[in-house]
């Protein structure tokens, strides 16, 4: 009886495995061209922003290849959804390098998921552009192919609370999202207060609860002039409807990608008066104004899509490097992408249009982005993108300070 | 402090109370744990929100509208998928109802993404007395949670359709015999707990934020809520919902809010330890 | 791809192991256990940190991961021991979210929400970085035969037909003069260090865990896999993990060819024909793909049925 069964289940698997061979040779030749991966988190918790990195990504590769693609041949661009889950994440990178012999995979956004796959990505010599804000990142990336096109979370912090003193608060209480971005945003915040401004501990809570009663409740206790809680947005709609509804009076502040547009759409008239931040495109930038007529959105004052725009850097950088290694190989790619980014006296090119124009006519060229000027530091992290305090009113964003770098 | 807590226990409980009730109803007939109950109340929330902000209806008919259709989609989802896997084992029904909860979850997602939602309805400010604050919504909540289970109450014990269903949830093959028709019965069941499920996530939507998750939220709670009570037991899934509420609040004066969710299962082990048939509930008997 | 599919046969083994240890427990014993992620996660913290913080030889670690496994188990089942399977479904659930709860908030030990960077592999320094997945997985591979000839070698001895009347009937069983308890101890003990191998294997292989890998989804696909596979039969679900993996990541391929569909709508529709699938399996073959050969008229499932679950107020 087993007998029979293990020669029918050896069948089936090597069935399967011939199959999957059959079909390899396909994929494998169709890999010809330059392959590019964009793994982007386009449901869980990433979800409200990896679509939009996602169609960034798609735009920047089909105008390329409109116009005859990078080093003379088209891009493919293979696109995987990482769920915002490290475990089904490291799978897909999985596939993208060794299936689709990706050079780069861009677009990861969780911190847990850009570390997840970084083992995977460093010993295959894969590039790794992101969003992710983990101070572990530069940390761990030991050959230097990671690029991060976000400010690491205490930045985000500091700028926060600076602009916020500014405001003239002087009592604070904190509560964070329990995961590693909101928390070391937390940390920065309180490094430039103070502790002595805090009238309590701070506290984390969990994303998915059924109620954020009691951690409102703790946390507008002692009545403090103002609260900051760095959150991501589906966790503080909930947390912010019920600071309204126990009536707290004093100033609630956040981070911007929980109050964008779905947010003051879901929660109506009472989302005035929120102030909110986060490290925004340049917006006088010709590339921003590029961004948002390529995305058909409406030019407004504030920021919109702050993840889109970086995926749009991202796939714009990684070409542009291509280009301008003539190579697809990680070391050679990685050092070309701090060539054509960072550096003074070469001429500033804000598109991957006019960046492959330039290269070709041979000229240095330094890519100036939609998200920020894309500047790297020695780790690859993105320097100093410009910050800006928002206030909502009226249903809009009015921006009420900014710091320019 | 700890008065505030206290409200916000008791405004979480009418909040678990009625899908506890459902759950409860739910396993009476069909014994076994329905994952899918997070995903009827997000189908109560979405059609709620689709008739609120999609269509402009007032509120209290889009409640009563999702009320209606959540009922028809549970109802759908036995005909559909449980009816016709009667007499398997209740695990293997257990892993159906993750699948078929997965499957309502990513239907929604297709047509709605994951962005938050709200309905056209704006926020309240509370009441304030005595340094404590509850809104006139959560008033509202409450006492229809109250009325609710008086009314489950009533139906169960005075009317021919309840009897029929206590019978039913008791021995089906007796009930069948003394002449109730136990399909009719069985489906009247699912048709009131969709309901339930229905309002639950007008409810949900209101109290927290309108996503395709936002039902399996609330599922560990009502899971701990009914078993607390005891299964069967509509008077049970209140007070079971009434401790749950409480004691998620209550946690905070003790622990690290980041353990909080954890509470609902260490209420769930903890009982089952000491009364392994819930609060209100009657021991089984092996046959 | 050759690569690639090295890769993703590995991922199968991390499943086949779990999902042996889950046959012991619930598809040969009748314990139900939804709690695997927790066991994984054990193991594979375990193992992570004893090499990363500690600095103990790898060999060493995976094995304190079973231990972890055995002694967690142990007390699952101990504390467990008078409930039902369904309550013992949301029992177990529990003890993964708490297991994760803990990764996540005790960040002093486990790295929290960081996530904790394991370089140490076994074996790493003996072979090239283009052989060492082979290597790896035929590592994965030795567990795998190793948890399965264990499993079986019960399954065929007297103590396999103690656990299937167990399975069938407890009371039956006590009656009999079987130790219904010890037995029950014993299985989920031993389950649960399988579990623990698992996990130390898979944290070894990725090199970066947190606890984010280790939601309840994992233990949804594990039981996919006894189930689709057929439960109380280990061929069959080693299939079953096979199929599942297949059905996980082969909808994958899809999207490289539709482009009518944005990523999230795609990604949506993958999870909603995974559910399909499976139901439909569920439908079509109730005892899976490879149903266990019968030793009795016991797996009848109208038996179990007709246990009323609970009386209710009369």
């Amino acid at each position: 009886m087993t007998r029979k069964i293990t020669r029918r289940s050896a069948l089936i698997t090597g069935g399967a495995i011939a199959a999957a061979g059959v079909f390899a040779p396909n994929i494998a030749r169709a890999a010809d061209p330059i392959n590019v991966g964009s793994l982007t988190p386009n449901t869980g918790g990433g979800g409200p922003f990896g679509p939009k990195i996602t169609s960034a990504h798609k735009r920047v590769v089909e105008l390329v290849n409109s116009q005859g693609g990078v080093l003379g041949t088209t891009i493919n661009l293979f696109q995987e959804n990482s769920e915002t889950n490290p475990e089904t994440a490291v799978r897909a990178a999985d596939k993208l390098i060794n299936v689709n012999k990706v050079v780069g995979i861009l677009g990861t956004w969780s911190s847990s998921v850009t570390l997840g796959i970084m083992p995977k990505c460093q010993e295959a010599g894969v590039i790794q552009m992101c969003t992710s804000s983990s101070a572990d990142i530069p940390v761990r990336d030991e050959k230097g192919y990671v690029f991060n096109f976000q400010a690491l979370s205490p930045v985000w912090g500091r700028a926060i609370a600076r602009l916020a003193l500014r405001r003239g608060f002087k009592t604070f209480n904190l509560m964070a999202l329990n995961n590693d971005f909101t928390r070391s945003m937390m940390d920065g915040f309180t490094e430039v207060v103070g502790k002595d401004k805090l009238l309590q501990d701070s506290f984390y809570y969990n994303g998915g609860q059924s109620s954020y009663r009691s951690e409102v409740t703790q946390l507008i206790e002692k009545n403090p002039e103002a609260v900051f809680i760095p959150s991501y947005v589906t966790d503080f709609t909930s947390v912010y409807k019920e600071i309204f509804r126990q009536g707290y009076e004093g100033q609630v502040i956040s981070v911007s990608i929980s109050t964008g547009a779905k947010f003051k759409e879901a929660i109506g008239d009472a989302a005035n008066g929120i102030i909110h931040g986060l490290p925004v495109p340049p917006i006088k930038s010709p590339a921003y104004a590029e961004y948002v007529t390529e995305t058909g959105l409406e030019p407004t004052d504030g920021v919109q899509h702050p993840f889109g725009t970086a995926g749009r850097d991202q796939m714009s950088v990684l070409l542009l490097a291509i280009e301008k290694s003539g190579s697809t190989d990680a070391d050679k790619v990685s050092k070309a992408i701090w060539d054509i980014t960072t550096g003074d006296g070469k001429e500033t090119v804000y598109n991957v249009t006019d960046g492959l124009k330039a290269i070709r006519a041979g000229k240095e060229i330094n890519y100036s982005g939609a998200s920020s000027s894309v500047e790297f530091d020695k780790e690859g992290m993105v320097l100093g993108r410009d910050f800006q305090l928002a206030e909502i009113k009226d249903g809009k964003d009015v921006v009420i300070e900014r710091l320019e770098f | 402090m700890s008065g505030q807590l206290i409200i916000n226990g008791i405004v979480n409980a009418s909040l678990i109370a009625p899908p506890a009730i459902a759950f409860s109803l739910l396993f009476g007939i069909l014994r076994f744990p329905n994952f899918a109950i997070g995903a009827y109340v997000t189908v109560g929330a979405f059609i709620a929100y689709a008739l609120n902000v999609g269509a402009g209806m007032p509120m209290w008919v889009a409640g009563l509208g999702a009320m209606a259709g959540t009922a028809v989609v549970v109802w759908l989802s036995d005909v559909l998928v449980f009816k016709p896997m009667r007499g398997h084992t209740p695990v293997t029904l257990l892993v159906v109802s993750i699948a078929l909860a997965l499957i309502i979850e990513h239907v929604i997602r297709l047509f709605y993404g994951a962005d938050v939602r709200g309905f056209d309805l704006p926020l309240e400010r509370p009441i304030k007395f005595a340094g404590l604050r509850i809104t006139g919504e959560q008033i509202d909540i409450i006492v229809m949670t109250i009325v609710i289970g008086i009314a489950i109450h009533l139906l169960l014990q005075y009317t021919r359709i309840g009897k029929a269903m206590r019978a039913t949830a008791d021995n089906e093959t007796l009930a069948e015999v003394r002449g109730i028709n136990t399909s009719y019965v069985i489906a009247f069941t699912w048709f009131i707990c969709g309901a339930l499920f229905g309002l639950t996530g007008v409810f949900a939507g209101l109290d927290l934020v309108i996503e395709p998750l936002v039902g399996w939220y609330l599922t560990i709670p009502i899971f701990a809520a009914a078993i607390l009570g005891g299964i069967g037991s509509p008077y049970g899934a209140m007070l079971g919902a009434l401790l749950v509420g409480l004691a998620e609040e209550l946690t905070v004066l003790v622990l690290p809010s980041s353990y909080k969710i954890g509470v609902g299962f260490v209420i769930i082990a903890v009982l089952l330890l000491i009364r392994p048939h819930g609060l209100l509930g009657q021991p089984e008997i092996k046959k | 791809m050759s690569a690639y599919l090295i890769s993703m046969a590995t991922f199968v083994g991390f499943f086949m192991i779990l999902a042996l240890a889950l046959n012991l427990q619930w598809g040969m014993t009748g314990m139900v256990n939804f709690g695997i992620a927790g066991f994984y996660a054990l193991g594979a913290y375990t193992s992570g940190l004893l090499s990363v913080k500690l600095g103990w030889p790898v060999g060493i670690t995976i094995a304190m991961s079973c231990v972890t496994g055995l002694i967690a188990g142990g007390l699952v089942a101990l504390l467990s021991m008078r409930l039902r399977e369904d309550y013992l479904a949301i029992v177990t659930l529990g003890f993964g979210e708490i297991v994760r709860l803990i990764a996540l908030n005790e960040d002093q030990i486990t790295e929290g929400p960081r996530g904790l960077k394991i370089d140490a592999r076994p074996f790493a320094d003996m072979f090239d970085r283009e052989t060492y997945p082979l290597v790896y997985l035929g590592l994965v591979a030795a567990a795998v035969a190793v948890v399965f000839v264990i499993v079986e070698c019960i399954r065929r001895s007297p103590m396999g037909r103690t656990l299937r009347a167990i399975r069938e009937d407890d009371v039956v069983a006590e009656v009999l003069g079987k130790n219904v308890l010890r037995h029950r101890v014993q299985v989920f003990a031993l389950g649960g260090a399988f579990m623990g191998l698992a996990g130390a294997l898979y944290a070894h292989y990725v090199q970066n865990i947190s606890p984010e890998v280790f939601m309840p989804m994992v233990a949804i696909f594990i039981w996919m896999s006894v189930i689709v596979g057929g439960a109380g039969n280990n061929w069959g679900l080693l299939l079953g993990a096979g199929v599942v993996m297949t059905i996980l990541e082969g909808s994958r391929f899809m999207g490289d060819f539709i482009d009518f569909l944005d990523a999230e709508q795609l990604s949506a529709i993958r999870i909603i024909v995974i559910g399909v699938l499976l139901i439909a399996i569920l439908r079509v073959r109730p005892r899976g793909l490879i149903p266990e050969p019968k030793f009795s008229f016991a797996t009848s499932t109208t038996q179990q049925e007709r246990q009323p679950s609970t009386e209710n107020a009369k």
